[in-house]
């Protein structure tokens, strides 16, 4: 095992000097690049912090939504691995037009949404929470 | 391609001008690249033509092919287009002249008028100093896209344009559908239901016509008093001209304004109805629907060749590569408009 400080905590240290040092001293495009650094840091630091659990969670609505039993696997290379091979088999479901209409639809757009909010999750959490705002924002108020 | 000394360059570029202008003599100040992007080089100078005594300046851009790049487009193509858009009195740089002779610099290019202004997105939301262009640049965009679509291919001769066939929705579904099997490194299922969606809604093509392939801000020069100038006409071709109004709808370039869904700038409707009353033509309200949603499919592929572009070595680039983690923006956008 590793010594303190975490990866997470050597990341969010290095995107820091970025945001701090480097954006402030810099101008144009290169400005431009050093924020694309520290952002692409953040990114990563909350890939290390979340994957496991959306990705295990995520298998295991894909082999619901496929009729599969949820399989039991314990490392993030099987994980993923799983997840990719359900998502080929979904790809497949979907381009035979299995999705197209019916009851089935509806928990095709269900998990596959879950599955892109977990990926902004990792990648711009900010753009999920503002995107979430805007659609609670446009629905008919409910009647009590 | 091998990099050409700044001084043989502009050695190179005098001495065509001058054959080309027929000028006494020609000098050219201040050459220098701009950012433009891997597929393409741009650079800016200011040129001083002299002939029979009388001297004329004008400030210039050089558009020109790299070495190796994935998108392939010709220079003299799109050269004819911003010719026919300019002499249609739509606002575009004044070409003069293009060159396909690797002998003269190395790879085909042609030349303008540069047109001084802002092109980021960013700056025309946010800035006060654009509070004007904010509130004029929708309806102008309107009515430059409908003189765009009026533009006649056989009047100016743009014959290598392609026939989109019978229908143009479907020819470019199935262009995006092969581009993104080959690019995609993983499963997108989002992209699948959208593909789904749109073939069970292909849009009969209501009018056949010059479409611009690339209409939006950030291809857009603007002052503070407005529109200047349309750039970037390498992606013009013939098809439905509600691809170019989809594309202006397309989430991507509101650059988070979200509650102003044509480009951060203000609402469909009103979009819809400047082009209806400029082009003549009404706005088929489903038709404008497949389109935008097709945009944002095509903004997703484009996001995933983009981050190929990185992986795969042809251009190491840690924005190319962070690009690639934005497709699921995109993915949610399209899984909001079908559902």
């Amino acid at each position: 095992m590793q010594d303190r400080p975490t990866s997470v905590e050597l990341l969010e240290a290095a995107a820091d000097f970025v945001d701090r040092e480097l954006v402030p001293a810099t101008e144009g495009a290169r400005q431009f690049q050093a924020r694309v650094v520290a952002n692409v840091m953040r990114i990563v630091a909350r890939e290390i912090k979340m994957e496991d659990p959306l990705v295990r969670s995520e298998v295991k609505a894909l082999a619901r939504l496929l009729g599969h039993d949820a399989p039991h696997l314990h490392s993030l290379d099987d994980l993923r691995a799983a997840a990719a091979g359900m998502g080929e088999e979904l790809t497949a479901k979907i381009r035979a037009g299995e999705a197209d209409d019916g009851g089935w639809r509806g928990e095709v757009l269900a998990v596959v949404r879950q599955s892109v909010e977990d990926k902004l999750r990792i990648a711009n959490p900010r753009y999920l929470e503002s995107d979430i705002a805007i659609r609670n924002a446009a629905k008919p108020q409910k009647e009590i | 391609m091998e990099k050409m000394e700044p001084g043989e360059m502009i050695r190179r570029l005098t001495g065509f001008i001058r054959r080309e202008g027929r000028f006494d003599s020609v000098a050219i100040e201040n050459l220098r690249k701009m950012p433009g992007g891997a597929s393409r080089e741009i650079w800016s100078f200011e040129c001083a033509m002299e002939r029979g005594g009388e001297t004329s300046r004008r400030a210039m851009v050089l558009r020109r092919d790299p070495g190796a790049h994935n998108i392939s487009s010709n220079r003299r193509h799109e050269f004819m287009v911003i010719r026919a858009a300019f002499e249609e009195r739509i606002p575009v740089p004044e070409v003069f002249w293009v060159s396909e002779d690797p002998a003269v610099l190395g790879s085909a290019f042609f030349i303008m008028e540069r047109i001084d202004g802002e092109t980021l997105a960013r700056r025309l939301l946010r800035d006060d100093t654009y509070a004007r262009a904010r509130e004029v640049m929708p309806a102008q965009l309107a009515e430059i896209l409908a003189k765009i679509h009026r533009i006649d291919p056989v009047k100016h001769k743009l014959d290598f344009l392609e026939e989109p066939g019978d229908n143009a929705a479907l020819t470019e579904v199935r262009r995006y559908q092969e581009n993104f099997r080959v690019l995609a490194l993983e499963p997108h299922p989002a992209f699948e239901l959208a593909f789904r969606w749109l073939l069970k809604r292909v849009p009969k093509m209501a009018r056949k016509t010059l479409v611009h392939g690339d209409y939006r801000i950030g291809n857009v020069v603007f002052g503070p008093e407005g529109v200047r100038s349309i750039l970037d006409w390498e992606l013009a071709h013939l098809g439905d001209p509600m691809e170019d109004v989809g594309w202006m709808c397309v989430r991507a370039w509101r650059f988070g304004n979200d509650q102003k869904p044509v480009g951060g700038l203000g609402s469909r409707e009103d979009f819809f109805h400047a082009y209806e009353k400029a082009s003549g033509t009404a706005v088929d309200p489903e038709a404008a629907r497949f389109w935008e949603v097709f945009g944002n499919l095509r903004w997703g592929i484009i996001t995933i060749g983009q981050a190929r572009t990185h992986i795969d070595g042809f251009l190491k680039s840690v924005e190319l590569a962070s690009i690639g983690r934005r497709t699921a923006e995109t993915e949610l956008e399209l899984l909001n408009l079908i559902e």
